[in-house]
């Protein structure tokens, strides 16, 4: 049974001073980031959708990922000034990426100085990680392929961990409804659309039903009424790695900026 | 085996094609000494960005080498090299979609940015050095004229924020010296999302460029640095400038583009009111980021035509040089 989480993506859950969502988003990711490491997860493999890409699948192969993001939308605040500093499981990856190869698809291996690492990644390494212990093996995006690729990339993972021993974990950091807000706002002003939040809320409910058919189902039209994030490629992921067969449980729903974003957690089912 | 489309690069034949009934007009005006010459929008070209044309060149700026490709596209940014120089601008103003702000349309007013961009999509082909230097008083008069127009604007002062590709790949291709003064736009929309600009916000964002320029009395020449049809493959070959596998993603993305393109030679720009979001519509254009609506508004729509200095595919996509003089 992998543990496995859905995670939100935007900066605002590290804002020193947050609307109530965003701070109850933070604080469920803190949570999920302790459940992972109370399961012993070795490794955690991660999608991020702010990583987006358009050619293969990028794996990340740099052992270390020091540095500073300043993000190109949210710069203005104190949330867009991202330090960041991630161990990157490089034998996990360098695995993985054999067996994207190996599964006919296309892993593009990623190893270059100064490479940017994106603002969704380093806000749920910072919220799951706090203290820098963990290790991470993380994929790309690619916004091209259809969803059902990013299922054979997490299963792809999967297997490699397996293959190496690794005891593992599974998070996509990912939004759900769009609708970002285009105008600068206060925190206490935020909210999702009434037709987004429905939506949103039916995705959920079936997810805590543990009815991933029918989220897999519903998808192509939840992105497509709710221009969904990635098209909810991250719920792809996650089912490909086998970790959402049972229910889920909401830790934290609300809004970011318009967006809609939500905590999930899937672990054993006594758990949940 | 497919082959790299093209349509001839630029001659003086097409150089003179004019909007229909208008005489074939000359080659740029001479160039008058500095303190002569009439402040305004100069030229505006389409100048599109992709990262394997910069790769493909070898600048010294780039980190990754190449043996090449993709030549029909860079003899047409040489010609508008050549142009550009005639047109003596003080300052290139650029409107890019991958520098991507989802709240309002940010202008760069950092003094001089620097740094290195690695690309994220295309690390292999794109690690450029990059410094240069802002027009800072014509980007923030851009930001206040599009706030005064009631857009939501933005000013980045910060230095930290790296340079996108598509910004650096227009300026690059279009001054490889990058001798010349720089207003950088960002493009409001948010790929992840699949939301798309506004091209109405284009229309206002580029009639506030224009005050802006005619404001601070600068020579400008603008880019839209944007492709044309978009759909493209998700994997790539062995050899990244392998030419032998370069094509249209689909005759029917071929034709969209040069219905595109005839609109544009024939004249006069008015008629890309409806083609443009048609062609969008079509190809999955890179126009839905707002830059070529943005250039041709801020050019006020002139009643001439487009000279097409090439077309070529990369990666599938098309991808057309083209030159507006009012």
């Amino acid at each position: 049974m992998i543990p496995a989480a859905l995670v939100p993506a935007m900066p605002h859950l590290l804002a020193g001073d947050p609307a109530p969502s965003w701070a109850e988003l933070a604080t469920a990711t803190r949570t999920v980031g302790d459940r992972l490491r109370a399961a012993g997860v070795d490794t955690v493999l991660l999608l991020s959708t702010q990583w987006f890409t358009v050619l293969g699948h990028q794996v990340q192969c740099d052992a270390r990922l020091r540095g500073r993001r300043t993000d190109e939308n949210w710069y203005r605040y104190d949330f867009g000034h991202l330090e960041h500093d991630l161990a990157v499981d490089t034998e996990l990856a360098h695995r993985w990426a054999d067996a994207i190869d190996a599964a006919g698809m296309q892993a593009r291996r990623t190893l270059y100085d100064g490479f940017p690492v994106d603002t969704g990644t380093i806000v749920a390494s910072r919220l799951l990680d706090p203290r820098n212990q963990g290790r991470w093996a993380m994929v790309s995006c690619n916004l091209y392929a259809d969803p059902s690729a990013m299922a054979a990339v997490a299963g792809a993972g999967v297997r490699a961990a397996r293959d190496l021993g690794r005891r593992l974990g599974v998070v996509a950091v990912s939004g759900l409804s769009s609708g970002l807000t285009g105008r600068w706002i206060t925190p206490a002003e935020d909210r999702v659309e009434d037709v987004h939040d429905r939506w949103n809320r039916k995705v959920l409910d079936a997810i805590r039903a543990g009815d991933r058919a029918e989220v897999l189902a519903m998808s192509p039209q939840f992105g497509e009424a709710a221009q969904a994030d990635s098209q909810f490629r991250a719920f792809a992921f996650l089912d490909g790695a086998g970790a959402v067969d049972r229910p889920g449980e909401v830790l934290a729903y609300g809004p970011i900026w318009g967006t809609g974003a939500a905590v999930v957690w899937w672990g054993n089912q006594e758990e949940t | 085996m497919a082959r790299v489309f093209q349509v001839p690069a630029g001659s003086s034949r097409s150089g003179a094609r004019r909007a229909a009934g208008t005489p074939a007009g000359p080659a740029p005006a001479p160039a008058r000494a500095s303190g002569e010459q009439k402040a305004g929008i100069v030229a505006g070209y389409l100048a599109p960005h992709p990262p394997h044309l910069v790769y493909a060149e070898n600048p010294p700026q780039n980190e990754p080498r190449s043996t090449g490709g993709w030549e029909v596209l860079r003899w047409g940014y040489e010609e508008l090299r050549r142009r550009l120089r005639a047109h003596r601008p003080d300052v290139l103003v650029v409107h890019a979609p991958h520098w991507i702000t989802m709240v309002g349309h940010h202008v760069n007013c950092v003094p001089n940015p620097r740094g290195i961009s690695v690309e994220p999509i295309f690390p292999h082909l794109f690690r450029y050095h990059y410094d240069f230097r802002t027009d800072v008083q014509l980007a923030e008069a851009i930001v206040d004229e599009g706030a005064s127009a009631g857009l939501v604007t933005s000013a980045l002062r910060e230095e930290g924020v790296r340079v996108d590709y598509a910004t650096i790949g227009a300026l690059h291709l279009a001054n490889p010296t990058w001798d010349l003064a720089v207003v950088s736009l960002s493009a409001n929309n948010n790929p992840y999302y699949y939301s798309d600009a506004s091209l109405a916000e284009m229309e206002t964002l580029g009639a506030a460029t224009r005050r802006a320029i005619e404001r601070t009395g600068r020579r400008a020449v603008l880019l839209a640095s944007n492709s044309l049809s978009h759909l493209h493959w998700d994997t790539e070959p062995e050899l990244p400038e392998d030419m032998g596998v370069e094509r249209p993603f689909t005759h029917a993305q071929y034709a969209g583009d040069m219905e595109l393109l005839q609109t544009i030679r024939e004249g006069p720009t008015s008629r890309l009111r409806d083609a443009v979001p048609k062609h969008i519509e079509a190809t999955s254009s890179e126009t839905k980021a707002g830059s070529l609506t943005w250039l041709l508004a801020a050019m006020g729509w002139p009643a001439i035509a487009g000279d097409v200095l090439a077309y070529g595919t990369v990666i599938a996509t098309g991808n057309a040089v083209v030159e507006w003089v009012p």
